[in-house]
C-alpha cells in the first residue's frame, strides 16, 4: 500500500466517523466539533488531490469561520443538549430516501471513475496553481463570481434588516 | 522521496519548534524586564546573572503545581482545549522563510520548513483554526467568567481576522504571489511597509487583536472577568495557554516582518554590498532575528503604554474603521499597480500618498464622530 | 472568448439602480423618503425596461460570457416580464409604510429581479444555481420583512426553511448531473444524457424538486398559501408572479435543452404533476375563506395549466407557456394590487370583508372583475387566450387526457372566481351604507392598476404582436 493510499483511507475513515458523530451526537457542541474535524479531514483529502487552494479555503471558510459562528450560537443560546431520540419507525422514510441518494452517489462515482470532466479549463493546472485559478475565475466564470458578490451583499443586507431594531420614526 | 530529504525536513522542523519554545521562554523574561524598565523598576534579576535563569525557575514552578479540573467541567474538551491552542501557534510558523539557502554536505539547504505557493492562505487558515482552543476552553470550564472571556476573545479574533486577511490581500497584490519566498524577494528593492505604510499599521493592530495582546487583552481583563477563558486552568495546562500566547507573538511578529518589513532581506539600498543576503547567506537569519526582536519590543512597548479598550469600542473599531479602511487600501494599492505601466513610480509614490490621505480622512472622521458623541 | 456585454445590460442597470438607491437613501428627509424611494425605484425600473427593450435586443442567439448565459429572445422576453413585474411591485409597495420607508426593501426587490433575469438566461449549472439563490434569498427576507408582525415572520421563516431544503436537494441533483454528464453546460449535458438511465433520471428528479419549489407545483406547493398570506401583499404578488415565472423560465429551458427529444419519461412525469397541480390547486381553492390564500391556491392551479405547455415541448407549447406566464403575471399582479388597495382600508383579507366593494369603489371593483375573469379564463381577457394556446399546444402533441383535465379544472376555477365577484357585486355591507366607507386609490395604485388592466385587455384582444414575441422566444430554444 502506498503512503498516499494509506493516508486516503485513514482520512476517509475519520471523515466518515466524524460525519456519523455529527448526526448522532447528543450534544450540539460535540456535533459541531465532529463537523469541524470532518471539514479538516476533507481539506486534507483535497490536499492529496493536489488542490491546495481549495483545501485551505475550505479550512478558512468552513472550519475557521462558519463553524466558529455555529459554536457561538450554540453556546450563547445554551442549547447544548439535543433531544436526539431516534425512533427508526418514525424516520424509515427518511432513511430509505437517504439510502437512495447514497446509492445514486455511488453509481455516479463508479460510472465516472477515471474519466476527465469536460470543463472549460485545464483542471489539473487550475487546481494546483492559484494564479491559473484566478484567471479562470475572472474570465469564464466572471459572471458567477460577480453574482456571488451581489448575493453575499444582499444576504448581508437581509440579515441586518431582519435583526436590527428599528426605532419608530415619529411622524 | 529520498530519506535524506526527509531527515532534512525533520531537522528543520525540530529546529523551528526548539527556536520557538526557547524564544517563548526568553520572551517572557524580555517582556518583564522591558516592562520593569519602562515602569522604573528592576524586574526579575535574582535567578542567574540578570535573571537569565528565571524562565527555567518559572517552568519548574508550573510543572510542580497541582492541576485542578473543575468538577462539572467537560473533561475531554477541557483537556483538549490547551492542545488545540498551542498546535496552531507552532505550526503557523512553518511557512515563514528565515533566510535564503546555503550549500552543505553537497546539497542545497533552504532556510524554511515548507515552501507552498499559497503560504499566505495557509497562515489565514491556521489563524482561523486557533480560535477553537479559546472557545472550547471557555465553554468546557463550565464557569460563567471563563465562558464570557472565551466568547469575547473569539469574537474579537474573528472580527479582526477580516482586516488581517485584507492586509494579506494587499501584500499578495504587491508581490503578485502568495508564496512567502516570492513575497520576501519582491521586497528586494523597497519594503512593502514603505509602499503601504497604512496597511502595515492595520496589520499591526490586527495581529495585536489576533493574539489578544494589550490593548486588546479583553479575555484577561482581570477586573471584569478574573482571568477570562483560562480562569479554571492551572499548572501545565495553564502554561500551555501562556506558551501559545507568546509563541503566537513571535510567529505574528515574524509574519509581519515577512510581509511588510522585507523578511530576511537587508535594508533597502544595501543590495549589492557585502551586507546583502545574496552575498552572505548567514546574514538572513540574523536580519530576521533583529527585525523580529524589534517587533516584539514594539508589542511590549504598546502594552506598557496603552490602556485597555472597552469591548464594544473594540468591536465597532474593528468593523466600522479597520474593515472599510483596509478595503479602501486594496483599491488604492490596485490603482497604483494598474498605473505602473504608465508611471513606473506609481506604487512607490502614489500608493503611500493616497493611503496616508485615506488614513488621515479616517482619523478626521473618527475624531468628529467621537466629538459629536461627547456633545450629545 | 465570446464576450457580449449587451447580454447583461438589464442586470448591470439594475445593479446601478440598487446602488443609487442605497447611496441616496440617507440623503432623503424622513417625511419625503417614502415617496422619493418609491418613485426612484419604480421610475428607474421603467427606465431600465425601456432602455433594455430598445438597446438590449439580441441580434442572434448566442452563448456568451464564458458560456454562462445564453443571449436569446427567450431570456430577453422573460427579463422584460420580470422588470415589468418589479416596477409594478415597487409602485404597490409605496403605500405600505413598513416596506416603503426602508430602502433595503427596494434593494432586495432589485436583487431578486437580477437573480430572476439570470435564471432565465442561465446556460450553465453553476450560473443557474447562483441565480436561483440570488432570487430566493432576497425573497425570503422580503417575505419576513415585517418583523413586528408574527404572520410575516412565520411566512419568511417557512419560506426560508422550505427554500433551503429544496435548494439543498437541487444542489445535490446538480452535482449528480455534473457527475453523470461530466459537464456543467446544459447543451453539452444533453449530449451526454441522450440515453438516460434510471440513475440519471433519479438525479433529474432531485432537480425537479428544486424547480417545483420555485414554480410551486404539487407536491412542492405547501409553502405557498402560508407565505402569501403572511407576507405583505405586494411581496406576495411578486412572489406569485415573477418568482413563479422565473421558475418556469428555468424549467422550460432546462427541459428543452437537456431533453430535446419528446415523449421521454421526463415529460410523463411533468404531465402527471400538471394534472395533480391543477386539480389540487383548484379543489383546495374552493374551500378558502381568505382571499390571499384563495389566490395562492389559484396560482398553484395556474402553474398546472402552464405546465401543459411545457409538457407539449413544441414551439407552440413553449410559446403558449411563455404567453401564459405573460398573461398570468399581468392578471395576478392586478389581483394582488386590488387586494393591497382594498386590504389597506378594509384591514382584513377575509372574503366576506369584500361585501359591497362595487359600491364602495366602483373602479376598483371593475378592475377586480377584469382580473378575476381573466384568471378564470373568460374572453376577451388575456387569461382566455393563454389557456386556449396552452390547450391547443397539448392537443397538437396528442396529450388529450391532459387537456381534458385542464378544461375540467378551468370550469372548477370559474366557480370560486365568480363566488368572489358575487361578494363584490351582489352582497351589501352590514348597515348598507357603503357610500360612507369609500376606498381611496392613491396615485401609484391608480397607475399600476390602469397599466395592468389595460395589459390584460390588450393581451386578450390584440394578441397577435404579443403572440409573435412569444413565438420568437420559443423558436430561440429549438
Amino acid at each position: 500500500m502506498t503512503l498516499e493510499l494509506f493516508l486516503f483511507f485513514t482520512l476517509a475513515l475519520i471523515a466518515l466517523v466524524t460525519a456519523g458523530g455529527m448526526v448522532f451526537s447528543k450534544s450540539a457542541v460535540y456535533a459541531a466539533l465532529n463537523l469541524v474535524t470532518n471539514f479538516l479531514s476533507v481539506a486534507i483529502l483535497y490536499l492529496l488531490l493536489d488542490a491546495p487552494f481549495i483545501a485551505l479555503a475550505q479550512v478558512t471558510v468552513y472550519a475557521g469561520a462558519i463553524m466558529v459562528l455555529f459554536l457561538f450560537v450554540i453556546m450563547l443560546l445554551g442549547v447544548e443538549t439535543l433531544r436526539a431520540e431516534f425512533d427508526w419507525k418514525k424516520i424509515w422514510l427518511q432513511a430509505v430516501l437517504a439510502l437512495a441518494l447514497l446509492v445514486e452517489g455511488f453509481v455516479m462515482l463508479f460510472q465516472r471513475m477515471g474519466q476527465a470532466a469536460n470543463l472549460p479549463f485545464n483542471t489539473a493546472s487550475v487546481l494546483t496553481n492559484p494564479s491559473e485559478m484566478a484567471k479562470v475565475l475572472f474570465t469564464d466564470y466572471l459572471l458567477p463570481f460577480e453574482l456571488t458578490s451581489i448575493l453575499l451583499l444582499v444576504a448581508m443586507i437581509g440579515a441586518i434588516v431582519l435583526t436590527k431594531q428599528v426605532k419608530k420614526r415619529s411622524l | 522521496m529520498d530519506w535524506i530529504l526527509l531527515l532534512e525536513w525533520v531537522i528543520k522542523g525540530f529546529a523551528l519548534v526548539m527556536i520557538l519554545l526557547t524564544g517563548f521562554a526568553y520572551l517572557t523574561l524580555f517582556e518583564r524586564r522591558i516592562l520593569a524598565f519602562m515602569q522604573v523598576r528592576i524586574g526579575p534579576n535574582r535567578a542567574g546573572p540578570q535573571g537569565i535563569l528565571q524562565p527555567i525557575a518559572d517552568a519548574v514552578k508550573l510543572i510542580f503545581k497541582e492541576e485542578l479540573t473543575p468538577a462539572k467541567s467537560e473533561k475531554f474538551l477541557f483537556l483538549l482545549a490547551p492542545i488545540v491552542t498551542v498546535v496552531p501557534a507552532v505550526v503557523i510558523a512553518a511557512v515563514i522563510p528565515w533566510g535564503t539557502q546555503f550549500e552543505a554536505f553537497g546539497r542545497t539547504i533552504t532556510l524554511y520548513v515548507a515552501d507552498i505557493n499559497i503560504g499566505v492562505l495557509y497562515i489565514t487558515a491556521i489563524a482561523s483554526i486557533a480560535v477553537y482552543g479559546i472557545v472550547l476552553a471557555g465553554w468546557s470550564s463550565n464557569n460563567k467568567y471563563a465562558m464570557m472571556g472565551g466568547l469575547r476573545s473569539s469574537a474579537q479574533m474573528i472580527s479582526y481576522e477580516l482586516p488581517l486577511g485584507l492586509s494579506f490581500v494587499l501584500v499578495t497584490l504587491m508581490a503578485g504571489s502568495m508564496r512567502p519566498v516570492d513575497i520576501v524577494e519582491a521586497q528586494r528593492g523597497w519594503w512593502f511597509g514603505l509602499m503601504q505604510p497604512v496597511g502595515a499599521l492595520l496589520f499591526l493592530i490586527s495581529i495585536l487583536a489576533e493574539v489578544n495582546r494589550a490593548p486588546f487583552d479583553m479575555p484577561e481583563a482581570e477586573q471584569e472577568l478574573t482571568a477570562g477563558y483560562h480562569a479554571e486552568y492551572s499548572g501545565m495546562k495553564f502554561a500551555l495557554f501562556f506558551m501559545a500566547e507568546y509563541i503566537k507573538m513571535i510567529a505574528v511578529s515574524a509574519i509581519m516582518v515577512m510581509l511588510f518589513l522585507g523578511g530576511y532581506r537587508e535594508l533597502p539600498g544595501l543590495q549589492n554590498t557585502w551586507f546583502s543576503v545574496d552575498q552572505t547567506w548567514w546574514l538572513g537569519p540574523i536580519y530576521m532575528f533583529l527585525k523580529v526582536l524589534a517587533m516584539l519590543f514594539v508589542m511590549v512597548w504598546i502594552r506598557a503604554t496603552l490602556p485597555r479598550i472597552r469591548y464594544d469600542r473594540l468591536m465597532s473599531f474593528g468593523w466600522k474603521v479597520m474593515l472599510p479602511l483596509s478595503l479602501a487600501l486594496i483599491v488604492i494599492t490596485a490603482l497604483g499597480l494598474v498605473l505602473q505601466p504608465m508611471w513606473a513610480l506609481a506604487p512607490y509614490i502614489l500608493t503611500p500618498v493616497l493611503s496616508l490621505a485615506a488614513f488621515g480622512l479616517t482619523v478626521l472622521l473618527l475624531q468628529n464622530s467621537l466629538a459629536r458623541r461627547q456633545h450629545a | 472568448m465570446n464576450l457580449n456585454l449587451l447580454a447583461i445590460l438589464p442586470e448591470a442597470l439594475l445593479v446601478l439602480l440598487a446602488v443609487a438607491i442605497l447611496i441616496l437613501d440617507p440623503l432623503f428627509k424622513a417625511d419625503s423618503r417614502r415617496v422619493n424611494l418609491g418613485w426612484l425605484a419604480a421610475g428607474g425600473l421603467t427606465l431600465i425596461l425601456l432602455i433594455s427593450f430598445l438597446a438590449g435586443q439580441p441580434a442572434q442567439n448566442e452563448l456568451t460570457l464564458g458560456g454562462m448565459v445564453r443571449f436569446d429572445w427567450f431570456a430577453f422576453a422573460f427579463k422584460m416580464f420580470f422588470i415589468f413585474a418589479a416596477a409594478i411591485t415597487a409602485l404597490l409597495m409605496m403605500d405600505v409604510d413598513a416596506l416603503a420607508n426602508r430602502a433595503e426593501a427596494y434593494v432586495l426587490l432589485l436583487a431578486a429581479t437580477i437573480g430572476m433575469n439570470l435564471m432565465a438566461a442561465s446556460a450553465d449549472l453553476v450560473m443557474l444555481y447562483l441565480a436561483i439563490e440570488t432570487t430566493s434569498i432576497p425573497l425570503y427576507v422580503l417575505a419576513g420583512f415585517l418583523t413586528d408582525n408574527d404572520k410575516s415572520t412565520e411566512a419568511g421563516f417557512k419560506y426560508l426553511l422550505f427554500g433551503a431544503m429544496t435548494s439543498a436537494i437541487l444542489l445535490y441533483g446538480f452535482s449528480l448531473l455534473f457527475g453523470f454528464a461530466g459537464t456543467t453546460n446544459l447543451a453539452a449535458m444533453a449530449v451526454s444524457l441522450a440515453t438516460p438511465t434510471v440513475f440519471s433520471l433519479g438525479a433529474l428528479l432531485l432537480v425537479l424538486v428544486g424547480f417545483g419549489f420555485k414554480t410551486s407545483i404539487v407536491p412542492f406547493h405547501f409553502w405557498a398559501p402560508d407565505v402569501y398570506e403572511g407576507a405583505s401583499t405586494p411581496i406576495a404578488g411578486f412572489l406569485s408572479t415573477a418568482s413563479k415565472a422565473a421558475g418556469f423560465a428555468v424549467l422550460l429551458r432546462f427541459s428543452l435543452t437537456v431533453f430535446p427529444q419528446t415523449g421521454s419519461q421526463w415529460q410523463y412525469t411533468l404531465a402527471v404533476i400538471s394534472i395533480l397541480t391543477m386539480t389540487i390547486g383548484n379543489l383546495v381553492a374552493l374551500a378558502q375563506k381568505n382571499i390571499k390564500r384563495m389566490l395562492a391556491y389559484s396560482s398553484i392551479a395556474h402553474a398546472g395549466y402552464a405546465l401543459i405547455g411545457v409538457v407539449a415541448a413544441s414551439t407552440l407549447g413553449t410559446a403558449s407557456a411563455v404567453f401564459y406566464m405573460m398573461a398570468y403575471i399581468l392578471t395576478n399582479l392586478a389581483a394582488f394590487a386590488i387586494v393591497t388597495v382594498a386590504g389597506r382600508v378594509i384591514g382584513s383579507d377575509d372574503l366576506r370583508a369584500y361585501d359591497g366593494l362595487s359600491r364602495r369603489s366602483p373602479y376598483l371593483a371593475l378592475a377586480m372583475l377584469v382580473a378575476f375573469l381573466s384568471l378564470a379564463g373568460m374572453p376577451p381577457f388575456g387569461g382566455f387566450v393563454a389557456k386556449l394556446l396552452v390547450f391547443a399546444a397539448g392537443v397538437e402533441k396528442g396529450w388529450i387526457g391532459l387537456v381534458i383535465a385542464g378544461i375540467i379544472n378551468s370550469i372548477i376555477g370559474v366557480y370560486y372566481y365568480l363566488t368572489t365577484l358575487k361578494y363584490v357585486y351582489l352582497y351589501r355591507m352590514e348597515g348598507e351604507d357603503e357610500e360612507s366607507y369609500p376606498i381611496p386609490v392613491s396615485r401609484p395604485y391608480a397607475i399600476a392598476l390602469t397599466v395592468l388592466v389595460a395589459g390584460v385587455i390588450l393581451l386578450g384582444t390584440f394578441f397577435a404582436p404579443w403572440y409573435d414575441l412569444t413565438v420568437k422566444a420559443a423558436a430561440s430554444l429549438f
